[in-house]
């Protein structure tokens, strides 16, 4: 049967379409690489999806990291935490990236119990607002926050607020709660710190990447909730320490629990690190800190890779990837918003990315970094 | 005109054109109906997949999927109640409906029957603009400038207004703000106001001129023959219009997942956000595990809607065609067919 | 009066109660004209004005960048969706075709029948069931997302389109074609392959233009099935981004730079559907013209 006149300049018009495509990403399709190639491994696209949390600094990371290997596209794509875990579990993405460690049954899930769960920087969990008047940062301790959450205190000049903030200019203004609506570890990181500064709600409503939320509005990823809260007057929320900044919203100083109230800043938030070692436990958290200055819902962010790998440049790229954000990356994280890893940590990180293999063989960096 | 020479072989032996046609003629007859049944069998698979996915999730929670309030994908606290998302798609698919079938029956009147012409084309090409427009730009516009508008304007009022009235006001009690189903109602409204225009129109335009004359012979006004002579012959293809758009909005996901604020609320203010079963399969899909029954959960609310979609698209197709059969004209049920295609696209 | 009748001389006692019930019903359909085209000037206005500000050299030639980086583009979105609904058309319209010449040309029993509704039933399925249902057969076969699976959800939504739209067009081809044809000797398949189908051209095209009218717009199949990428794909087994797509992201983010891509990518999209739309509507006039 003779292929009718229209299939087949759709068909044409479809590989012109992909022939163009291919031509147009042979050039350089990126701000041009001023950095040595010498000649060595050029990498490999990689996909990698999960927190919103780690987005800005991920993407910030693989657009440096396209200046030592050219051809080493990561995509990653901010799924959020749950997302990360699932379609590292299926198998989808070449690395998966969590706000919160493996839990058990998760670990239980996956195809292959080979794999390495390592921290890459440093962040915090804010309290973000978005009230008129209010230019200072406000105090606030656990209880306080939680009953906000809860829908205990409902408007900004509640007791509750005021008496932590003598001289602020509080509104009579409701307090507008916005949350995450996708399974996020930022919320699980923020619910396990409300859980433990409050009772009331660790037995209503828990801890976990997705939680019943007793009031509130339901935005889409971290951006999402800084957007939400940024277009509503009295609004209020949660969010990671970088995407508060970068929002230009107000953030509070949350009491620690030596009874200091302390303000979320690169400093602070590296304070929190120290208590950080391997093995990573599905309870390891920074929050509530003991060490004095350090901001108490400070978290971390996970990168999870199986370790028996089968295609040599993929694993290649991994490994070069991730041992470059380990070390000359760290240097980058403050420039956006997030602390570096204690640099020991960061070494006993290295160790986990060399278990990476191939068929057996261990996979090396591809050039000696400082 | 293609030019038309004459066939190859035209002088060959009878019996070998014959043989070599009929080969030729049944390859291709197969062929196209290979393709054809194809299509009823895709929507066959899709079925079975969704059935096959969601199966999980009902025999874990049965009756209580549907009618439960708690929806919580947590791992070891799981439970899947729908009745959040049943509810707010309900509820948002009705306020589009109030808004829409009017303006839509009005605007598609308005095209056949009014008098001036030069405005036809021009607005029936503006109401084709509407259909064209991607769900996402809605969805964009929408977050921008419908919601605000919404929350600093428009509800306040309503609620300042309306919601004083006693048992109705309940309705429209001003809760804050952020997305909520009212906006998203009205989005929707707007999205499915050029199929409701499109169908209401090729319904109407069925009507016979024999019925119209018949009405003004008699003196009736324009306004007496529309009422008294066209709608009621209508009257089956306008809810079979109204049907189509209802499935339409039943199924639109990102405007609305933009716009109504997703949170798993049922409560008697309107202007309370809410969730719709497409928005919580859009937002948690990539997300939902496949070890606990939360992808089973959503794949299950996936075939529910289908479903739900799918009947009201038949039920209306009944309706369209009944009164275009009333007017005993089958061949204009095709063509009204075609012309709601090309509209519906 | 109307000016539909012409000859027939109207009464002339009209009580003005029947003659204000008239005009209120004019009004009323006046109205309800203006409210509908109300949205449609505010949303192409809208968007036209931000759009147009993010309109850039920038926007077609450089790919996403972090929003700490300035001068990101929507470059790897464009050629992510010529790829996917390029796809999409080379799958949808052989079937689309095809099934449309089976109804017209040969669809008077009862397969015709089940066949022809479950097209016109399919046009109304939402598109997130779509992407849902090609996310359980494509995405979890392969292994990953990717282009090829968008594209293939795209034709979940296109075929029925196209399928209907080409059975109409291919009726309305006069039957004397038809029979001229055959009498001339054609063989039935040669008949509507080199001279039904061609006549109906346009048509055909029409349709087409229709069918990835509404693919090129579609998010919801996408997002379930493409993941998204930064960067610009060619391989269609892998992850890929799409205008819709990277819309609906960068417009719930917090970023400025990043909304104001959401406007130009959404401002190219509006033109690309009206574009399409107007063109095949014209074209759909001709083409009805050419047949009377």
């Amino acid at each position: 049967m003779k292929i009718h006149r229209f299939a087949r300049p759709a068909v044409i018009a479809a590989a012109a379409v992909t022939l163009v495509a291919a031509a147009c990403s042979n050039t350089s399709s990126t701000s041009s690489s001023s950095g040595s190639t010498s000649g060595g491994f050029q990498g490999t696209a990689l996909n990698g999806a999960g927190s919103t949390f780690a987005q800005p600094l991920y993407q910030l990371w693989s657009q440096s990291f396209l200046q030592k290997e050219p051809d080493a596209q990561i995509n990653y794509q901010p799924i959020g935490s749950g997302g990360g875990i699932e379609q590292f579990t299926a198998e989808t993405v070449d690395f998966g990236a969590t706000d919160v460690p493996l839990q058990s049954d998760e670990i239980g899930n996956l195809p292959n119990q080979n794999y390495i769960e390592f921290p890459t920087a440093l962040g915090a969990v804010v309290f973000a607002y978005n009230v008129q008047g209010v230019d200072t940062p406000l105090k606030l301790d656990g209880t306080t926050i939680s009953d906000i959450f809860l829908g205990n205190v409902t408007k900004w000049n509640d007791a509750e607020i005021t008496s932590q903030n003598p001289g602020v200019n509080l509104p009579d203004e409701s307090i507008q709660v916005v949350h995450r609506s996708d399974e996020s570890g930022t919320t699980a990181v923020w619910t396990g710190w409300l859980s433990a500064e409050s009772p009331e709600w660790a037995s209503k409503v828990g801890a976990d990447k997705a939680v019943q939320w007793p009031v509130g509005t339901g935005a889409s990823g971290n951006d999402g909730v800084a957007s939400g809260i940024s277009q509503t007057d009295g609004g209020a929320g949660y969010l990671s320490y970088d995407f508060a900044v970068t929002a230009d919203l107000g953030v509070a100083d949350i009491k620690a629990p030596d009874g200091d109230y302390v303000a979320p800043s690169i400093d602070s938030i590296s304070k929190a690190g120290g208590g950080l070692t391997f093995p990573i436990k599905s309870d390891t958290t920074i929050i509530n800190s003991s060490t004095k200055g350090a901001y108490p819902v400070a978290s971390t962010t996970y990168v999870l890779i199986y370790t028996d790998q089968t295609d040599q440049s993929i694993a290649q790229t991994l490994v070069d990837f991730w041992t470059w954000s380990l070390t000359d990356g760290q240097s980058q994280t403050e420039q956006i918003n997030y602390a570096p890893l204690p640099s020991d940590f960061a070494k006993d990180a290295l160790k986990e990315v060399a278990k990476i293999n191939v068929n057996g063989t261990p996979v090396t960096p591809t050039s000696p970094t400082g | 005109m293609a030019t038309i020479g004459v066939p190859p072989h035209a002088d060959a032996p009878a019996a070998l054109l014959t043989r070599r046609r009929r080969f030729g003629d049944r390859a291709f007859r197969w062929t196209t109906l290979v393709v054809s049944v194809g299509l009823v069998v895709m929507l066959a698979l899709l079925l079975w997949v969704l059935a096959d996915g969601g199966w999980r999730a009902i025999r874990e929670f049965g009756l209580h999927f549907v009618i439960g309030r708690d929806w919580n994908p947590v791992a070891g606290r799981e439970t899947y109640g729908a009745l959040p998302f049943i509810f707010g798609t309900a509820v948002t698919s009705l306020i589009a409906m109030v808004l829409a079938m009017p303006i839509g029956v009005g605007v598609a009147l308005f095209l056949n029957e009014s008098g001036a012409g030069w405005i036809k084309n021009p607005l029936a090409v503006l109401v084709d603009l509407l259909a064209a427009i991607p769900s996402v730009v809605y969805g964009l516009w929408g977050l921008f400038v419908l919601v605000p508008l919404f929350d600093h304007t428009v509800e306040p009022w309503l609620s300042a207004s309306v919601g004083k009235v006693p048992v109705v006001g309940g309705l429209f009690r001003y809760q804050g703000p952020g997305g909520d189903m009212f906006t998203a109602g009205v989005i929707l409204a707007i999205m499915i106001l050029p199929i409701v225009t499109a169908v209401t129109r090729e319904v109407v335009s069925v009507v016979s001129t024999d019925t119209r004359e018949a009405a003004m012979a008699l003196g009736a006004t324009r306004y007496e023959t529309i009422r008294l002579g066209v709608l009621p012959t209508a009257r089956p293809g306008i809810v079979g219009a109204g049907m189509l758009g209802l499935g339409r909005a039943l199924g639109e996901t990102i405007a609305v997942a933009l716009v109504i604020g997703n949170s798993t609320n049922i409560s008697a203010s309107l202007f309370k956000s809410g969730y719709t079963i497409p928005a919580v399969i859009a937002n948690e899909f990539r997300e939902a595990t496949s070890a606990g029954v939360h992808r089973s959960a959503l794949l299950f609310l996936a075939l529910l809607l289908v479903l739900i979609a799918l009947g009201m698209a038949s039920v209306s197709r009944l309706l369209v065609r009944r009164t275009a059969r009333m007017m005993g004209d089958d061949v204009a049920a095709q063509e009204e067919a075609a012309a709601s295609t090309l509209g519906l696209a | 009066m109307s000016a539909t009748v012409s000859t027939f001389e109207m009464p002339r006692t009209i009580s003005s109660q029947r003659r204000t019930k008239d005009r209120l019903f004019s009004i009323a359909l006046w109205t309800s004209v203006v409210i509908a085209l109300i949205p449609l000037l505010l949303i192409v206005y809208r968007v036209v004005r931000l759009g147009v500000a993010a309109i850039s050299v920038n926007l077609f030639a450089h790919t996403a960048l972090p929003a700490s980086l300035p001068g990101g583009g929507l470059k790897q979105a464009f050629l992510g969706t010529a790829m996917i609904v390029g796809l999409a058309i080379a799958f949808s319209v052989p079937l689309g075709v095809l099934t449309g010449i089976y109804l017209a040309e040969y669809g008077s029993g009862r397969i015709a029948a089940v066949v022809r509704f479950t097209a016109e039933i399919l046009l109304s399925i939402p598109s997130i069931v779509a992407g849902a249902f090609i996310w359980a057969l494509v995405v979890v076969a392969l292994g990953n997302f990717s282009a090829l699976a968008a594209g293939i959800a795209l034709t979940v939504l296109m075929w029925p389109i196209m399928a209907r739209a080409t059975e109409e067009v291919l009726r309305l081809v006069p039957t004397e074609l038809r029979e001229g044809g055959l009498a001339l000797g054609y063989p039935r398949w040669r008949v509507i392959m080199r001279i039904v189908l061609p006549t109906a051209g346009a048509g055909v095209f029409t349709a087409i233009m229709l069918a990835v009218a509404r693919g090129l717009g579609e998010t919801a199949p996408v997002l379930l099935t493409a993941l998204g990428n930064d960067f610009v794909s060619t391989n269609p087994l892998k992850p890929t981004d799409a205008v819709p797509l990277r819309v609906y992201n960068y417009a719930q983010s917090a970023y400025p730079a990043w909304r104001a891509l959401a406007w130009g990518g959404a401002l190219m999209l509006l033109v690309g559907v009206l574009v399409l739309s107007v063109t095949a509507r014209m074209l759909s006039i001709r083409q009805q013209r050419r047949m009377r």
